[in-house]
Order: C-alpha cells, then sequence, then structure tokens
C-alpha cells in the first residue's frame, strides 16, 4: 500500500522472492550455456548465438509456465498464495529474457543481409497459406509485444491510472503471450527436433498450465449462483468464523465477502481494489481486511483503506432472517459505511486457540 | 475449518509456510536447472559444417560458369583445392557474387577466399573486389555440361551457405527465414537428398532451362518435399532443374 509512487516498495520479502527468482533463472542459463555442451556428443557445436538463443528462448517458455500455474495453483492451496506476492518481478524478467532471446535471433538469423533485419524478420518468409513452414517468428514477435506490454504497464501507477479492472483485463494478455509462444514453438523448433526431449518437456509444461487452470475452475464451479435482485442467502449463523469471512458468487458474477469481526458482520466486495485479489481469502489483522495477494488492508464496515491511504472497495448491506444471513446484491458506492450487523453470542464459531477475538 | 498461516508481504512469513516455502524455493532453482540440463541436453547435431579458416585463404584458378549460380571449375588448383574440383562461391554474409561472376563466364578467372566445408559440399566464401575474383591469364577449357535425365528426388532445399557451415545448424525449419534472406541474397541454393544421387548427397538446384530457384520454390525451402527435374553434371558439380509444378511436400 502506498499513497506515493516509488519504482519498488522493497521489502524483505520482495528481496527474497527475487533472489530466488533470479537464482533459478540463472541455474537454467547456466546449465543449458555452460553443463550441456559438454553433455553434447556433437563433431562440431551448434553456433554460440544460436545455443545462446535457445537457452534464452526455453529459459522464457519455463518462466512462463511457472508464472501461469502460480495463479491456479494458489486458488486450489493456499499454501502457494505467497508466490503471488512478486510474481510482476517475474513477469518482468521474463521479458527480458524474451527481449534476449529475440535479440540473438534476430541479431543471427536476419543479420549479414543487404536488408534490415528488422524488414528481414517481416518479410523473409511470408509462407503465411501453409501450415508446414509457416512463419512461426510472427506468433514470437506477437508474445513479445505483449509482455512488453505487461512489463511496460506493471507498475501500481499504470493500477491505477487504468483502474482495476481495465489493468486486470489488459494483464490477461498473459495468456495470449502464452498461446502465442506455444504456437511458435510448436510451427518452429518442435518441426525440426530428431530428440523429442523439448517436445515432451513443452507439453508437460502447457499441460500443467491447462489442468491446473481447468482444475481451479473445476473446485469453483459449484458455487450456487444468486437469483438477480433479491437477498441471497449467504449461510447460517453459526458457519462463521471469526476474523474470516464467506465468499458468495452474486447473480452478476461479482462475489462479496462477509466477515465476522467482534461477533459483527460486515459485508465488502471480494475484489481488492489494487489487483482484484481475493480479499474474501484474507483475514482480518488489527480490525483490518488483509488482501492475501499483497496485504491490501480495508475497514470491514466502510470499504476504506485507512488513513492515509485512499483505496476503496463497494460494501454490501446484510440481514438475519432467523438464522440464516442473507446478503442484498446491489453494492453501495465503494467507500460506503454500512452498520454492522451484530450476531447473537451463541451463533458464532468457535474462537480457534491464538486466533483474535 | 482447518487453520492456516497467513501470508503478508511485508511481515516476516509464519512460522508453518516458512518450510513449505522453502522448499518452493529449492524445487524452483533445482527444477529450473533440471530443465535447463534436459533442454540443453537434447540438441541435435548440427552437422560437421564450418568455416574452414584452419585450412586458411585458398587461392585457385579455374572457369567460371553460370548456372546461373555463380560456380567455378579448378583448373589449378593447391596442396587442397584439385584442377577437376567444382564448388560454389559466394560473398560475405548474405550474398552472392552473381555481379562480380557474370562479366567473367566462361572465362578463367583466379579465386580467392575461405573454404566451407561440410562433406563433399564445398563453397567459397569469396574476398572482396578484384582480391576475391578476377580474371586470369589463359585460355579457359570449355566446361561440358553431360545430361543426366530427368529424377525425381525427396529432400530438403536449402542456402548452399549455411548449410556448408556458415551457421550450424544451417537447415530446418527454424531456419527457413534465414534461408530465404540468403537465396534472395544470390546465395547459390542447394538440395539435400535423402538418398544419394549419383554418388552426391548435394546438389546445385536451380529453376528449368538455367533459371534461377523460382520464388515460388522458397515457400518449400527448409521443408522435406518430393519433387522432378533434369539434372545435370557440370564439372564433379550436379545441377537439378527443379520442376516447381511436381513439388510436394513428404512425410
Amino acid at each position: 500500500m502506498s499513497v506515493k509512487y516509488t519504482p519498488v516498495q522493497w521489502n524483505p520479502n520482495k528481496w527474497i522472492y527475487d533472489g530466488v527468482m533470479l537464482a533459478a533463472v540463472a541455474a537454467f542459463l547456466w546449465v543449458f550455456l555452460y553443463v550441456t555442451p559438454d553433455a553434447l556428443d556433437h563433431e562440431r557445436a551448434v553456433d554460440p548465438q544460436i545455443h545462446n538463443a535457445r537457452a534464452f528462448g526455453a529459459c522464457a517458455f519455463m518462466m512462463l509456465t511457472v508464472i501461469l500455474c502460480i495463479g491456479p495453483a494458489a486458488r486450489l492451496d493456499k499454501r502457494f498464495l505467497p508466490l503471488l506476492y512478486n510474481r510482476r518481478h517475474f513477469g518482468v524478467m521474463t521479458t527480458f529474457v524474451a527481449i534476449t532471446h529475440s535479440g540473438y535471433i534476430l541479431n543471427w538469423y536476419f543479420n549479414f543481409s543487404s536488408s534490415d533485419k528488422y524488414v528481414g524478420l517481416l518479410y523473409a518468409n511470408s509462407s503465411f497459406g501453409q501450415l508446414a513452414g509457416f512463419p512461426f517468428e510472427i506468433f514470437g514477435i506477437f508474445a513479445l509485444i505483449c509482455l512488453m506490454i505487461l512489463a511496460a504497464t506493471s507498475h501500481d501507477f499504470w493500477l491505477k491510472f487504468l483502474t482495476p479492472p481495465v489493468w486486470k483485463r489488459l494483464h490477461y494478455l498473459i495468456y495470449a503471450a502464452y498461446f502465442s509462444v506455444a504456437a511458435h514453438i510448436s510451427f518452429g523448433i518442435l518441426q525440426d527436433q530428431q530428440n523429442h526431449v523439448f517436445t515432451v518437456m513443452f507439453m508437460a509444461g502447457a499441460a500443467a498450465v491447462i489442468l491446473l487452470h481447468l482444475a481451479a475452475w473445476w473446485s469453483e464451479r459449484n458455487d450456487p449462483v444468486s437469483k438477480d435482485g433479491a437477498w441471497v442467502k449467504v449461510g447460517p449463523a453459526s458457519s462463521f468464523r471469526e476474523g474470516f469471512a464467506k465468499i458468495k458468487r452474486l447473480a452478476n458474477g461479482d462475489r462479496v465477502a462477509i466477515f465476522l469481526m467482534e461477533g459483527q458482520l460486515s459485508a465488502i466486495a471480494n475484489a481488492c481494489a489494487h489487483q482484484n485479489g481475493p480479499l474474501g481469502e484474507g483475514k482480518i489483522i488489527d480490525c483490518l481486511v488483509t488482501c492475501p495477494w499483497h496485504g491490501f488492508q480495508y475497514d470491514v464496515r466502510s470499504g476504506r483503506s485507512p488513513a492515509p491511504f485512499t483505496e476503496m472497495v463497494p460494501t454490501y448491506r446484510l440481514r438475519l432472517v432467523g438464522d440464516m444471513v442473507e446478503v442484498h446484491p446491489d453494492a453501495n458506492p465503494p467507500g460506503t459505511y454500512v452498520d454492522p450487523l451484530p450476531l447473537p453470542p451463541v451463533a458464532t464459531a468457535p474462537i480457534p486457540k491464538g486466533e483474535p477475538a | 475449518m482447518s487453520e492456516r498461516p497467513f501470508f503478508v508481504g511485508y511481515l516476516p512469513a509464519p512460522g508453518p509456510l516458512r518450510t513449505f516455502l522453502l522448499s518452493m524455493c529449492v524445487l524452483l532453482i533445482a527444477g529450473l536447472a533440471g530443465a535447463g540440463f534436459l533442454m540443453g541436453a537434447a540438441q541435435d547435431d548440427p552437422g560437421p559444417g564450418a568455416f574452414r579458416f584452419d585450412y586458411g585463404r585458398q587461392t585457385v584458378t579455374g572457369v567460371v560458369e553460370m548456372t546461373p549460380y555463380p560456380v567455378i571449375h579448378v583448373v589449378k588448383g593447391n596442396d587442397r583445392i584439385k584442377p577437376g574440383d567444382s564448388f560454389m562461391m559466394t560473398a560475405g554474409g548474405k550474398s552472392g557474387v552473381d555481379g562480380r561472376a557474370m562479366p567473367l563466364n566462361g572465362q578463367l578467372a583466379q579465386v580467392s577466399g575461405i573454404v566451407l566445408e561440410r562433406g563433399d559440399l564445398y563453397m567459397m566464401q569469396v574476398r572482396g573486389g578484384r582480391n576475391g575474383l578476377q580474371a586470369a591469364e589463359g585460355d579457359a577449357p570449355e566446361i561440358m555440361a553431360e545430361p543426366q535425365g530427368r529424377w525425381q528426388l525427396t529432400g530438403e532445399i536449402c542456402d548452399g551457405k549455411c548449410l556448408a557451415g556458415a551457421m550450424r545448424p544451417g537447415r530446418g525449419l527454424a531456419h527457413k527465414a534465414c534461408a530465404n534472406l540468403c537465396l534472395l541474397g544470390d546465395v547459390p541454393p542447394i538440395f539435400v537428398s535423402s538418398q544419394p544421387v549419383l554418388g552426391e548427397e548435394f546438389l546445385l538446384v536451380t529453376g528449368p532451362d538455367g533459371t534461377r530457384l523460382p520464388r515460388e520454390a522458397y515457400d518449400f525451402v527448409a521443408q522435406y518435399i518430393t519433387a522432378e527435374g533434369e539434372l545435370t553434371r557440370r564439372g564433379d558439380l550436379l545441377v537439378w532443374e527443379i520442376d516447381i509444378d511436381t513439388i510436394e511436400l513428404s512425410e
């Protein structure tokens, strides 16, 4: 959370995150570049430029695969949530690795001719009418442009400037980039390989991304949707747990997080104003709802971040009918104070040991 | 509802989560290192082609022939290149030497440059200017074209320079755009036959009736194809005049 823009608000966890990420990338590149040549029984080595291009290209694919696995893994198992925390740095690093790959390709395959290498990249292979020999470079160009857009707009300034919904949609470009990278590989190096180890690893990586997303979708698909406009049943009063929320999906697709704090219920939008993180999967710390993604905090009664921060999320009205808690699907404007709904003292779930009351 | 440690980015990681996160860190680093090894060690052999700088600069005299791509049939060789050898010529980068060779077509010329070698395939990257290619004194013997009939061949069209060793690997679909750029720059195209043809694996490929490789054929560069065409031996070089209408992709 911030009231001013700084390039990176470093903290120990970010240093550790970036350190591990850089160590992993360095390990991949070092092994690929300096260890594997000794393992290859070739009469003459692959050109260093091509070897480098392959190393950085393969590394970018692996990094993208890891990045795209983190999201659904965190949906399926909350222990993966810390890996989301600094994922933007992972993405920016991937962009630089991909740019390095494209640099080696441009300065080798498309260099040394009488035409400009960027022009050559676009016209050298124009067999767009066929699958075999299709100019796969075009997929790589598209993916690189997507990655560069994502990296350039990754800072919170752009999040604020574009608004979270627009920013979030823009950053779905990561999927377009991944599919494009998959096409780039499928129409390129996979058509050439005699050794199919890379093919197997590529398919395993892509399958992991697809299966994790399907599993995450499957785990959430049984969440019943309310009827439009009417009060929506959330659950019996006794099912709420102090300091945590139940999440309810509304007919319009929005989700509401209903928190129990100090024996009273309050409802706010589930999407964090920062990056649409799932507030309902967060926790109340120091009387403030804390987002599990980046730790943004909100007063559960008003949806406002504590001063001097300015973030706000919509709030919702609640009522108790018998033992059933219901939420009204019409959202209040962000930051609107709503009186908490007191619950009968006996209705709340037992407070776990060590949990703040 | 089980109790779970809750991570907040700007606070120290909860104790119970640290072991899990530490194992994830190790897994990520070890996993990417392992992936780097498997992917790097899975690279195919790029073949034996190479610039033979170790041979030093080679200078020979021979008859220049535009096939239409420039070929030199050696008349006076040296300790490495013997009289009777024929090889293609190219300039530095993705450029041919058509402009310099054309005025010398059918004449005796001295050629100087660096050899690219891949098995039986030779090409010379000639030096710039007159030092690389210049007219030589003497009568040029006539180079006889020996027709070998119409052949159906299966294989791959490549640019001769990268294939011969300017790039490793210098063939395949990942190299297709580079090969096209070379061909557009007048580097001689080569057909790599899947089976030896009259003892040769590499053939200079041209269009019919002594024309250049048609642009339509560029779509099939770096792919495994079957096609028909007239085969001619010129010196010790086989020239295959591909019939563009017969090209088919092969499995």
